[in-house]
């Protein structure tokens, strides 16, 4: 006896789309569950910072890690930056447009948010995955477990001197990497545009304003506090061997991406 | 001074894996826990310290109820356990005489000069004597199981558990081991237990020997007892005969029988 | 190692904090740029801004170095600094203009002898050169967005006052009064034995009222002499086409469409036709200046229409500073 088709292709439908409703719900929930465990892990860091005996001597070399480590990465980037925003902006500007301009639009959007958002992208990458990977095989070769066997606490000894490096060392290398990446900007004015020095200078000085700077450092402080706590939360909750660790890894930093550039409209909206 | 674990129950979503486990050991003896892979021995080791807290029941140590401290009276109770994890758990970031100084790092008292030398007592105890400043992953298997029963005993704990030290080792250092083990006991009076397969090792150190069945202490008793019993489990795991243990007659778990 | 590490550690964090600081201040600042300073004064600053660009001859010599009001608070103090080989030119007086559409302005060294319709601010008490303020480009829409908002009210109120059937209705209600006071003498003839006393009395209301018809028929011609007048006529219609000319060049004004010639054509022709309607108005016999019952519009409008001119003189000059282009 065969089924006839009708049926059959309507319960296909409907499987898929309660499979697709199901995989929607189920996302939800799991991505809000994450939310949740992140932030108690969030306020168990914060907690943890009383215990200063148990990360600060952890603290120097992970500023060394997540920071000096990522600053020729981020200078790279930033040098590149700088030329091709110099170039694509007296490219945009033609005509009436003084070329000053030019100095305007890169010290603006370098500051801003280039400088940040790229140094954060580049650092969820670089240190986000690290921190996930490390923790993350801490976790399954059971060295977490031995830590607490030790009496220390994984939280305070591990997660809040990353979390603080990062937030601490996100900002320095931002304010690095917009520095450089002006200047070659600069640099590729001068040799590249025939601009001068003297037109270069008054456009990165008409609109400057300090609270870009504050802008900048802001919101590079948020992506340090958030690469390095995801990156903590998922490496810790990793599950099952090697592939977990490369699955918490992936996670951390398609996470932390996405909250980088969420947490930098939201940060556009809220304060300019 | 003794750890009592009275009716523990742990699951794992569905899968019950502790179903009301009862098991004493006190000062100066060791006990031995012994049972098939995959029956729940390095859980149930785990409630002790507080790695995992238990659905149900108890499990108190020198006086505190662990599944219900928290903070600094857990980390406390910490101190005075020694752990030797099954598979070393050593920090592939620091050598092993770190390693081993490692919980006497923050403990008062300890200066670096003194965990040094701690430290490498500890690894000649474990005879890994010279071996501090290399890295765990440059041991081998044996060494670094060792290196963790360094770690383990490196504050002089008064309780110790040991998560299958001899397992993968040769027979000799199996036996320096096990004397290890005897001597913690009669120097420091350490109470202690063991999970183990090996039932040649359990005779010899274990002052009771219980058998995990089902998520229960199945048999317990003095290492004669275990060998003399008539119960089909105790004997078809004593004499490793899947048949008697499973009571199958066809010498496999059920479920793990091939098609 | 660990010493090593911990001195790399400060020094790059140093090194980014001072970074962020000395690029900041040198940025905020304008460090490194001296030279003379120059002063000036202005009645409004504009948009001019510390950081603007002092032009002399078009060539850029110098920065806006502080802008301040003037002690009194009658006067903007426009403090720049410009190259110490600048030499000022003879009647040297100080404009300031709209640079781009970006809201960015400068401030032009200029002569006063190539300027001799403008009038500058002076004052000597401030040791400063004279100085003038372009009306900028918003001021512009608002006025002009104004001016049509007023032309709107005036045509309204002419063309309520001045309908047909209200000049009917009032030329009947005046026929019926002098016809109720023509019939009411009448009567008084007639009855005047009988009633003595009261006649007298009546009698004079009769004269008031027929008096007042009479004056009430001569001011209702004079009104009726005007709204078939067809140059008023022509001005009312005017006045409304002229509000709806204006609208259009503020909507053009505000998107910038890139025929700018024509809009610059059409508005000068709107506001030809606006200053004749506005020249008739104020000389129109009175009787139209008088209809306007609120004089502060027509004067409103004649000083917006003149900052407006000049602007659009300015529009003409530099078309490029108010072309419209976008970047992001
Ligand atoms: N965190 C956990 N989550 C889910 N299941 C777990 C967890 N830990 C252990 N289990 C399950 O509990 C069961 C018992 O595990 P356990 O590690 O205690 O076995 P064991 O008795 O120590 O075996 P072996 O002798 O091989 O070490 C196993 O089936 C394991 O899959
Ligand atoms: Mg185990």
């Amino acid at each position: 006896m065969r089924p006839t088709a009708t049926p059959h292709r309507t319960a296909t439908v409907g499987r898929g789309l309660f499979g697709g409703l199901a995989a929607v719900g189920r996302g939800v929930s799991g991505g809000l569950a994450g939310v949740g465990r992140a932030s108690r892990l969030g306020v168990a860091a914060g907690r943890s910072l009383g215990k200063v005996g148990m990360w600060a001597p952890q603290l120097s070399p992970q500023m060394a890690r997540v920071g000096v480590a990522s600053v020729p990465i981020a200078l790279f980037i930033a040098t590149f930056t700088g030329i091709v925003m110099s170039l694509q902006a007296s490219y945009t500007l033609t005509g009436t447009i003084p070329l000053y301009f030019v100095g305007v639009l890169v010290s603006k959007t370098m500051i801003l948010e280039l400088g940040p958002v790229l140094t954060g992208l580049t650092l969820a990458g670089r240190v986000g995955a690290n921190i996930s990977a490390e923790l993350g095989t801490m976790r399954v070769t059971e060295q977490v477990d031995a830590l607490e066997t030790l009496a220390y606490d994984p939280v305070a000894y591990l997660v809040a001197p990353r979390v603080l490096a990062g937030t601490i060392m996100f900002p320095v290398v931002a304010l690095l990497a917009v520095t450089v990446g002006i200047a070659s900007g600069w640099v590729a004015a001068l040799q590249l545009l025939d601009m001068s020095s003297a037109e270069f200078v008054k456009g990165l000085r008409l609109f400057f304003e300090p609270w870009d700077v504050w802008f900048c450092v802001i919101k590079s402080v948020s992506f340090g506090f958030v690469v390095t706590s995801v990156g903590c939360f998922c490496g810790l909750s990793t599950r099952g061997g090697a592939e977990g660790v490369g699955r918490s890894t992936t996670r951390a930093v398609v996470a932390s991406s996405m909250i980088i550039l969420f947490l930098d409209a939201v940060w556009a909206a809220v304060l300019l | 001074m003794s750890i009592e674990i009275r009716g523990l129950r742990k699951s794992f979503g569905e899968k019950e894996i502790l179903r009301g486990f009862d098991l004493q050991a006190g000062e100066n003896e060791i006990a031995a826990i012994v049972g098939p892979s995959g029956v729940g021995k390095s859980v149930l080791l785990k409630h002790v310290v507080g790695l995992l807290r238990p659905d149900a029941g108890s499990v108190v140590v020198d006086g505190t109820t662990v599944g219900e401290s928290h903070g600094s009276a857990l980390a406390d109770l910490r101190r005075r356990i020694g752990y030797v994890f099954q598979f070393a758990a050593l920090f592939d970031s620091m050598t092993v005489a770190e390693n081993v100084g490692m919980g006497l790092r923050r403990a008062a008292g300890w200066t670096p000069d003194r965990i040094r030398a701690r430290a490498e007592a500890c690894l000649a105890m474990v005879g890994l004597e010279g071996m501090g400043s290399r890295r765990p992953a440059d041991l081998s298997g044996g060494q670094r199981k060792r290196a963790g029963l360094a770690r383990a005993i490196a504050f002089s704990p008064k309780y110790l558990l040991y998560d299958e030290p001899t397992t993968g080792l040769d027979p000799v250092t199996t036996t320096s081991i096990d004397r290890l083990m005897l001597r913690m006991r009669d120097e420091l009076g350490v109470a202690t237990l063991v999970v183990t397969h090996d039932m040649t090792s359990a005779f010899r150190v274990a002052d009771r020997i219980t058998l995990l069945h089902e998520g229960r202490a199945w048999f317990t008793g003095v290492p004669a007892e275990v060998r003399s019993s008539g119960d089909p489990v105790v004997r078809g795991f004593v004499e490793g005969d899947p048949g008697l243990y499973y009571g199958t007659g066809a010498g496999e778990p059920t479920a793990g029988r091939p098609r | 190692m660990d010493r090593r590490r911990d001195a790399l550690v400060g020094a790059v964090v140093i090194l980014g904090v001072l970074a962020g600081i000395t690029g900041s201040v040198w940025l905020a600042s304008g460090w490194g740029s001296d030279g003379q300073p120059v002063r000036a004064v202005t009645a409004d600053a504009g948009q001019t801004m510390p950081g603007a660009a002092v032009k002399f001859r078009g060539v850029d010599v110098g920065r806006v170095d502080r802008v301040r009001i003037a002690p009194g608070g009658e006067a903007v103090v426009i403090e720049m600094i410009v190259r110490p080989d600048l030499v000022l030119p003879a009647a040297p007086a100080v404009l300031l203009a709209p640079e781009s559409m970006f809201g960015d302005w400068q401030a032009e060294i200029v002569s006063r002898d190539d300027f001799p319709g403008r009038v500058f601010l002076e004052r000597p008490d401030l040791e400063a050169l004279p100085g003038a303020t372009l009306p900028d480009m918003s001021r512009l829409t608002a006025t002009a967005d104004e001016i049509a908002r007023n032309l709107t009210v005036i045509s309204d109120r002419f063309r309520i006052a001045f309908t047909e059937e209200t000049a009917e209705n009032l030329r009947r209600a005046i026929d019926n009064i002098s016809a109720l006071s023509d019939g009411l003498a009448e009567i008084v003839d007639q009855q005047a034995n009988r009633f003595d006393d009261l006649a007298d009395g009546v009698e004079q209301s009769a004269q008031d009222l027929g008096a007042a018809a009479r004056a009430a028929r001569l001011s209702f011609e004079r009104i009726d002499a005007i709204v078939q007048n067809a140059d008023v006529e022509a001005m009312v219609t005017d006045a409304g086409a002229a509000a709806a000319n204006v609208r259009t060049v503020t909507e053009d004004a505000g998107v910038f469409l890139e025929d700018l010639h024509a809009a610059v054509q059409r508005a000068d022709s709107t506001f030809a036709r606006l200053d004749r309607l506005m020249a008739a108005a104020e000389a129109g016999e009175g009787s139209l200046g008088r209809l306007l019952t609120d004089p502060a519009i027509a004067d409103g409008a004649e000083g917006a229409l003149a900052e407006i001119r000049t602007l659009l003189a300015d529009i003409r000059e530099n078309p490029g500073r108010y072309l419209r282009f976008s970047v992001f």
